[in-house]
């Protein structure tokens, strides 16, 4: 067996013996270099200077950190109370605030964890109060309306495919706010037949007094995405530096207007966004690692020559990277993917004339179904650790969302305007 | 005998018209070497070659005389603004002895062998801003995006401007809401990224000619014989030489292309410029590790 | 410790936006901060459950296979980093040659993390293994359906 084969056969079995991915990777990787007498030091030196060079990836501990002070200081929760009043009147009301919910949060986290594991918690408690909803429906709900999280801006998969792309952040941003909407749009759709068949109860209407009170105590979470988009669309921070002003401005508004934040939990939300961070960044680390291997051994330029023997129209292309990610996306990690996989088909999508920022939507679109397709789905387990329901439970509730997700995910492939569009309002040229 | 295999690795893309020049030159050598060319930072990231050279993973690179400066401090003379003219200037340096001693001081102190300067473009201020530059004073108070780092940003003060770090790709978007008046890069920088889309003139400062080096390891190169070694350079000359005259054909076209996007290409007073510029660098510390006599040997080339 | 890296990390990067330092020693030391964070909370930090990992088909099995699966899987990776150790050290070192643009710290002192990390590795991997082998369940696995922490 030749080395290349020994180590990606070592990934799916470590992985498979139930050792941490990211360690599955660097033994992996050492495996390879021991086997092709290679320098077993060149790992260290991947993964420390890869670590080191990738000033970019700063953005992803700082989107953590502001996620946690948004749910340690109350914010989140009168976000949800805030969308409770104007939607929850409707059939299916709470499981409606758990979208609309999901888009505004959308504006500030960048990743789908952080999402679930924050305003999904309190979503859960909510939708499950007093048997109002079935635990696994609303555990299902709330996985598939995390994953709008990374498409509407900001977003740490898009930090990263910026990062392997070259694409501009600022455009990508721009361009996944439409595809996030229309994601949420086809939620709604399911969550209103769904309600009707199977009579979901509607929320006592919040008497029209309370609306300036609750509004008001929402106003500085919502202006969250205004500072963020406003910074980085006025010229006055880069995307990473955007990502440390939001942190900021959390810690602001839950110190000092809130005063829900002690100094106490504030450290508690550091501690616990660096463990995050920790976890996600073992996995950039082990992927940072193998990509030394792939790349030693020409995979993206042999794959991208095989691609690109077929002579595919762009959209046939398009397509075919679609199935590819989302069966590599029940088996793999996002970031994963984002680092590895997708360099591969970059330069065959540029050969074809596909616009590097549509094709970022439609890859980072691919990723976040990855989280909730069954049978390897971060947002599945994480729904299921929350919600203390069956995995299949989940999964049996989760199959019309993603049914309906695919379908967006065939009109954001087929219709590149659908992302392009606001960007070039701003000036992308593409 | 069996060709030697040699990793080549650089940051440029696998569409750069120096990825052509590899293609070249590893068909010119294919009898006695197989190159096996990886390109976009892909297997050693920016930076970090030399050292992968030195440890034995890599046998060539496309590294930046930066790169070298960091390990051998006399190098940073080959980094400073307004040293060379153009790439003739450049060329003839690199075949003077004052250029032979330089590169056996890499081979020296680093052991690395150094093939020949890699021409990628002429650095030239582009600005949004329709203000008639002719001296560095009249740069005074422009906000001149630069890469970061403490030496890039002492650039942009010998150019006269108010140097402001911000990272390439948020630049477009830098130069369309003013958050800085201008940028200088090599004139195919401009239209990649399409700067030219937000800017008003090019000042044709030529502060910096950019250019990499082509290197290969000492001890491979010591392991040919005589005669591959006199082969191999000449095919590396010859590819490089290629390579330059694409780049300079380039620039010459894109001249006339920013003029029909409406552009002003000015010419300032460029000696103006130089000697203001030699003079912030020998007064700085930066000029503190240049070899003795070295610019004034330079200068006379 | 990590608390304080954390905090050295946000207010380097909001000093940089809000006092438009362009100090590129700021920038420098959030990007160590970042690596050592993840190498530093990787060893020393993370506890088996919050690592991310595939336990869809060990949360399956009963325990008896759990334990082989545990046991083949902790050395394996005490196999593969033992092995790489000397290597990595031999990289570590060699960074001596070179200090870091704008802080001049010696690379080798900044790499040095990855050995630390490595040791502490093998150290908690040996431990999981000699758990496993004595027979005491093996914490790596948590079933779907157990509450989090
Ligand atoms: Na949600
Ligand atoms: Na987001």
């Amino acid at each position: 067996m030749d080395p290349f084969t020994a180590s990606v056969l070592s990934i799916v079995l470590l992985a498979l013996l139930g050792l941490p991915v990211g360690h599955a990777m660097i033994a992996s990787s050492i495996l390879y270099l021991l086997l092709s007498g290679s320098d077993m030091g060149t790992a260290a030196e991947q993964l420390l200077n890869g670590m080191f060079s990738s000033y970019i990836l700063l953005a992803v501990p700082l989107f953590i950190l502001a996620a946690e002070l948004m749910n340690a200081g109350n914010m989140t929760l009168r976000l949800l109370a805030f969308c409770n009043a104007f939607i929850g009147r409707f059939p299916g009301g709470l499981a409606l605030v758990n979208v609309a919910q999901s888009i505004i949060f959308a504006g500030m986290s960048g990743s789908a964890i952080a999402d679930a594991a924050g305003s999904g918690k309190m979503m859960q408690r909510m939708m499950t109060e007093g048997g109002k909803y079935p635990p696994a429906f609303a555990a299902a709900l709330t996985a598939s309306t995390a994953v709008i999280g990374p498409i509407i801006p900001p977003s740490i998969p898009m930090v990263i495919y910026a990062l392997v792309s070259d694409a501009s952040i600022g455009y990508l941003f721009l361009a996944g706010v439409v595809p996030g909407l229309l994601m949420g749009l086809v939620q709604v759709v399911i969550i209103l037949v769904t309600a009707r068949r199977r009579n979901f109860p509607v929320e006592p209407p919040v008497p029209l007094r309370a609306l300036p009170r609750i509004t008001f105590n929402a106003v500085p979470a919502l202006m969250m995405p205004v500072v963020l988009l406003g910074g980085i669309y006025g010229g006055a921070t880069t995307p990473t530096e955007a990502a440390a002003v939001a942190a900021l401005y959390a810690l602001l508004v839950s110190a000092l207007l809130y005063r829900s934040v002690t100094l106490k939990s504030a450290y508690g939300s550091v501690l616990s966004s660096a463990r995050t961070t920790a976890s996600i960044g073992m996995l950039i680390a082990g992927s940072l690692v193998f990509n030394y291997v792939v790349t030693v051994e020409n995979i993206p330029a042999t794959l991208s020559a095989w691609l690109s023997g077929f002579d595919l129209s762009p959209v046939v292309f398009l397509l075919i990277v679609n199935a590819i990610l989302l069966v590599l996306g029940c088996l793999l990690e996002g970031t994963t993917i984002l680092l590895v996989i997708v360099p591969v088909f970059i330069p065959t999508a540029q050969a074809l004339g596909i616009d590097m920022v549509h094709f970022g939507i439609v890859c980072v679109v691919n990723i976040m179904l990855g989280l909730i397709t069954p049978p390897y789905g971060l947002l599945l387990f994480v729904m299921t650790s929350i919600s203390g329901c069956k995995l299949s439970q989940i999964i049996r509730e989760v199959l019309p969302f993603l049914v309906a997700l695919l379908v967006a995910l065939l009109l954001i492939t087929l219709v590149p305007d659908l992302s392009l569009w606001l960007p070039r309002l701003f000036g992308y040229n593409g | 005998q069996e060709a030697k295999k040699l990793r080549f690795s650089a940051v440029f893309s696998e569409q750069d018209i120096r990825a052509q020049m590899m293609q070249k030159l590893a068909a010119s050598v294919a009898d006695f070497a197989k190159l096996e060319l990886y390109y976009g930072g892909n297997l050693f990231k920016q930076t970090t070659e030399i050292i992968a050279i030195q440890r034995g993973n890599l046998e060539m690179g496309n590294v930046a005389p930066q790169d070298i400066a960091t390990q051998i401090k006399e190098f940073s003379i080959l980094t400073s603004a307004y040293l060379f003219r153009d790439a003739d200037h450049l060329n003839s340096f690199f075949n003077s002895d004052a250029g032979a001693e330089m590169v056996a001081l890499a081979e020296d102190k680093l052991g690395i062998h150094i093939l020949g300067p890699t021409y990628f473009g002429t650095r030239q201020v582009g600005l949004r801003i329709d203000k008639e530059i002719r001296t560095p004073e009249d740069m005074s108070g422009v906000k001149l995006r630069m890469p970061g780092g403490d030496a890039w940003q002492f650039l942009g003060k010998a150019l006269g401007a108010n140097p402001t770090p911000m990272a390439y790709a948020e630049v477009y978007t830098g130069l369309q809401t003013g958050a800085i008046d201008g940028q200088d890069n090599p004139l195919p920088n401009v239209q990649n990224m399409k700067f030219y889309e937000v800017m008003d003139q090019i000042v044709m400062t030529s502060h910096l000619v950019g250019y990499d080096l082509l290197v290969i390891s000492a001890k491979v190169w010591k392991g040919f014989t005589e005669e591959q070694r006199t082969a191999f350079q000449a095919a590396a000359t010859e590819a490089i030489a290629w390579s330059t005259q694409q780049h300079l054909a380039r620039e010459q076209e894109l001249v006339g292309f920013f003029k029909d996007q409406g552009l002003a290409i000015n010419t300032p007073d460029v000696e103006a410029f130089r000697s203001y510029a030699q003079k912030m660098y020998l007064d700085s510390a930066f000029s503190a590790d240049w070899p003795e006599g070295m610019l004034d040997r330079i200068n006379a080339l | 410790m990590l608390a304080v890296m954390f905090a050295a990390f946000i207010v380097q990067v909001a000093f940089r936006y809000l006092l438009n330092l362009p100090s590129g020693g700021a920038s420098e030391l959030t990007t160590i901060m970042w690596v050592w964070l993840v190498l530093w909370g990787a060893a020393f930090v993370l506890r088996e459950r919050e690592e991310i990992r595939f336990d869809f088909l060990i949360s399956m099995v009963g325990p008896r296979l759990r334990r082989v699966m545990t046991i083949l899987a902790c050395a394996a990776l005490l196999f593969l980093y033992g092995v790489s150790l000397p290597a990595a050290f031999d990289f570590v070192t060699f960074m001596k040659i070179q200090d870091t643009s704008y802080l001049d710290l010696r690379f080798d002192l900044v790499y040095s993390i990855y050995i630390l990390f490595a040791v502490a590795i093998l150290v908690r991997y040996a431990w999981l293994l000699w758990r496993a082998l004595r027979g005491a369940p093996p914490e790596v696995a948590r079933g779907p359906g157990e509450e989090a922490p």
